[in-house]
């Protein structure tokens, strides 16, 4: 009976509600193809910004090229601990609380069927992103080195191996861990994983040690640094393999099939060692994540009531996040990412460079802006793109009182406004202060992330209102809708737009000062310009988007 | 009495009003007045043309067989759905034209508990009261009350999550019993409740009528409409089958010492099912 149960018939409702989802019966999918040609869109866009950076590396002496290649290893290790970690996360909830495991597991379904549905939604749910947005980055890699008809394979290999790698290990290891550690409840799991996710960064930057290899002069000869480069980076994190199998191509044409072949096993070995796993261990981990959180825990707050909306929708939202371990243990993953960050901007041998220090602090200053907004895009599409729909069933409440949606969308854009200006303001003044600016760049970097952190989040929350579902299994499901890739698409067309106007004017007052000039006529017509120009766009896209959000939420059902 | 008005009259903590207070008060008032009411999803017309009166301290029974377009019209009574055509006035007020107005005086208890899982009881009972600016005072008189008389009291504290289906009703109900509306709307209100609180229930109902609250409740109990409705309408395929008090009904089916269920049956046109009781029971 077990054995004759097909692995792919668990994934039936998936497949075809993505299908009704994405290619509606009886209809031209429009929406679907928009989408589509947007993303194309953007994903160009994204080739030909990383050609030009890459190409203006490549230009450099030689090491611009290995420093070129190193980023490129560090990306993909640090891209390969997010996925893992963000796996990890929804593979908590896809695996022990998704509310069709009363069906499913009630039925005579054995637990390794069960592992190969959930497995395979979770890669797609959480790796669709990085596989989208890394292929024209590493795709410009390939053009800028020129390299061989083979580097494509290798690429799609490398791209996809490492992603079922990070959700087979992510997933397999929370099978694992949920039942290895004390927690006596499924839930509080994910505070454990958040604390191995930080141990993890912490040993993957030793084993690679950035800061050594931007530093020529901790090596005797240049030979042996540039042998330390090309050694291979942490010979056991599989992104690495990614990054060395591409990076030796990409220098000297050359092929490594061991590397290949890892590539291609790793995926099988977690994958069936998540099966065993769930098999064995599953039952146990799905009984414990039945019982509540709080458990029998009484909770204190302040017991006077006061009549005020605001107060208490801000006060649901942090409670719901700050009572949810799933929620609140992200919280992590955005200190690692800051930590990263920062990290990346205290290590760059500015004072080695060919061109003149200040010129390109400034130049990093300046497209520091639209990495921070990336930042900010990203930490919105998982934050607060689902906090609409994560009201769930609930939303009624919302509806039902007399609360016109314009209010309750303003409220809850307050809320997440204030945290996001201040992680923007963090990262914008941290890395403007470790690259030493001064002057008319730190005020127009703080000023442009500023406006693009309150454009992105009231899109976030516009986007998360007209697609809303509030039948979505749980958050990370959200992510994997039209809506949240239309967000992502929108935020980053909108971060060019905000980066291509500020380019002149920025590069104007900054010269301007660096040479104490004063600004001509016509700068202060274009500064004029750039201000009004970037204060129109922000304005019409927040409010735009923000308004068909109210208008979907008012018919919504 | 103005919309607003009633809506503040009722916020005052007062003790169970004498019956025949409501008399004086309320009589002859419409409270709900639903005008050729058409709603269609697509090519299929879930509510088709209703037209209804309800009067003020009226319990009405809303009655048919599942997907006759009950719970459509309730969530178009409750503001959440948009009807395509006819409109509804709430204490003579157009839902349409001041859907917050309407708000402000109506309660809404939906057939399936869904809740903030994460916030405890009290807290729940909090925000629901914000959202409708519940003065302070009531809050205090009503809560604990309402909590104690449903048995939530030592669960205030603890998340909605650890609650079971009953109790999240029951939660639910405290929370628009609480909010002293002049108009409730209630989906299935059994649903989930043991056989106590369903008893509480129906006496908490009773009790806010004669003070004056009009409440329009769907339910597949005919035991329920039977017990509670002072009128009842019965719905198929989306139209009005009929509206009227028991006597009514049966006047209506000819069926002069039938219980409601054989009225039902015989008005929504289940003559199958009718056949499969009599062969089973043979």
């Amino acid at each position: 009976m077990e054995k004759s149960l097909s692995r792919t018939i668990l994934l039936q409702p998936f497949w075809r509600s993505t299908r009704n989802r994405f290619f509606p019966p009886g209809a031209f999918p429009l929406r679907t193809a928009a989408a589509l040609l947007f993303g194309l869109v953007i994903c160009l866009a994204l080739y030909l910004v990383g050609v030009r950076v890459v190409g203006y590396f490549h230009r450099q002496s030689e090491l611009g090229i290995i420093l070129s290649l190193k980023i490129f290893q560090m990306a993909w290790i640090t891209v390969f601990a997010m996925l893992v970690f963000s796996c990890m996360v929804s593979a908590v909830s896809t695996l022990f609380l998704s509310q069709d495991n009363e069906i499913i597991f009630s039925a005579p379904v054995p637990a390794d069927r069960l592992f190969f549905m959930r497995y395979i939604t979770t890669t797609i749910y959480t790796s669709w992103m990085m596989v989208a947005f890394s292929l024209p980055i590493f795709a410009a890699y390939g053009r800028v080195f020129d390299a061989g008809p083979l580097y494509w394979p290798l690429m799609f290999l490398a791209v996809t191996a490492t992603a079922a790698i990070a959700t087979g290990f992510g997933t397999t290891a929370t099978v694992l861990l949920v039942n290895l550690f004390p927690a006596r409840r499924t839930k509080d799991i994910i505070l454990y994983l958040s604390l191995c996710f930080g141990i993890f960064i912490y040993l993957m930057f030793r084993l690679i040690r950035p800061e050594d290899l931007v530093n020529p002069d901790k090596y005797s000869q240049f030979l042996d640094y540039l042998a330390a480069i090309s050694n291979p980076a942490a010979p056991y994190v599989p992104a690495a393999w990614a990054a060395n199998l591409l990076s030796l191509y990409l220098l000297d044409r050359q092929v490594d099939w061991l590397l290949v072949g890892l590539l291609a096993t790793t995926p099988l070995v977690f994958f069936f060692a998540g099966e065993w796993a769930m098999q064995r261990w599953f039952f146990s981990g799905y009984s414990k994540s039945q019982e509540s959180f709080g458990g029998y825990r009484q909770f204190h707050g302040p017991t006077r009531y006061r009549p005020s909306a605001w107060r208490w929708i801000f006060r649901k939202e942090a409670k719901t996040f700050l009572r949810d371990s799933a929620e609140w243990s992200q919280l992590f993953m955005i200190g690692a990412l800051i930590v990263v960050y920062l990290y990346n901007f205290k290590v760059l041998p500015l004072d080695r460079s060919p061109i003149r220090e200040e010129y390109i602090a400034n130049l990093i200053a300046f497209l520091n802006i639209g990495l921070t907004g990336f930042v900010v895009a990203s930490l919105a599409a998982r934050f607060v793109y689902p906090s609409i729909g994560g009201e769930g069933g609930a939303f009624y409440l919302v509806q039902a009182a007399p609360l016109s949606m314009g209010r309750y969308l303003l409220y809850k854009y307050i809320f997440y406004v204030l945290p996001f200006t201040a992680l923007s303001v963090l990262l914008l003044a941290a890395s403007n202060h470790l690259l030493k600016i001064e002057g008319p760049m730190w005020w127009i970097s703080l000023a442009s992330g500023l406006l693009l952190t309150w454009t992105l989040v009231a899109m976030a929350l516009g986007f998360g209102a007209i697609h809303a579902d509030f039948k979505a299994e749980n958050r990370a499901a959200a992510l994997g809708g039209i809506g949240a890739i239309l967000f992502l698409f929108t935020a980053i067309a909108f971060e060019l737009v905000i980066i291509l106007l500020a380019g002149r004017p920025a590069y104007r007052l900054v010269t301007a000062n660096l040479h104490g000039q004063t600004l001509q006529t016509g700068d202060l017509i274009g500064l004029a310009a750039w201000i009004g120009g970037s204060l129109a766009t922000a304005t019409a896209f927040s409010l735009i988007i923000l308004k068909k959000g109210i208008m979907k939420l008012e018919e919504v059902a | 009495m103005s919309l607003i008005n009633s809506g503040k009259n009722m916020r005052q903590p007062t003790g169970e009003q004498p019956a025949g207070e409501k008399e004086q008060t309320a009589a002859g008032r419409t409270a709900i007045q639903i005008e050729h009411l058409t709603k269609r999803f697509g090519d299929f017309k879930a509510v088709d043309d209703v037209s209804l009166t309800i009067k003020t301290g009226e319990i009405f029974g809303f009655l048919g067989p599942n997907g006759a377009g009950k719970t459509t019209t309730i969530k178009m009574l409750a503001g959440l759905l948009k009807p395509d055509h006819g409109r509804i006035l709430l204490n003579g007020v157009d839902l349409a034209a001041d859907p917050l107005a309407c708000k402000q005086i109506t309660g809404y208890i939906p057939d399936r508990p869904y809740l903030y899982e994460k916030l405890t009881g009290i807290e729940f009972l909090q925000f629901i009261a914000s959202l409708y600016q519940l003065a302070p005072a009531t809050f205090s008189a009503n809560a604990d009350h309402l909590l104690q008389l449903f048995g939530l009291a030592d669960w205030r504290r603890h998340l909605i999550e650890s609650y079971s289906h009953g109790m999240r009703q029951k939660l639910i109900m405290a929370s628009v019993l609480m909010l002293e509306q002049p108009l409730i709307v209630v989906d299935e209100p059994m649903i989930g409740l043991d056989p106590k609180s369903a008893r509480l229930v129906k006496e908490l109902f009773r009790s806010r009528a004669r003070q004056g609250v009009t409440i329009f409740l769907s339910t597949h109990s005919l035991e329920i409409a039977e017990e509670l409705c002072d009128r009842i309408a019965i719905i198929v395929n989306g139209r009005i089958r009929t509206v009227g008090d028991l006597a009514a009904l049966r006047k209506e089916a000819r069926l002069e010492h039938s219980d409601l269920e054989e009225i039902f049956l015989e008005l929504t046109g289940a003559y199958e099912v009718q056949e499969v009781v009599a062969a089973l029971r043979k």
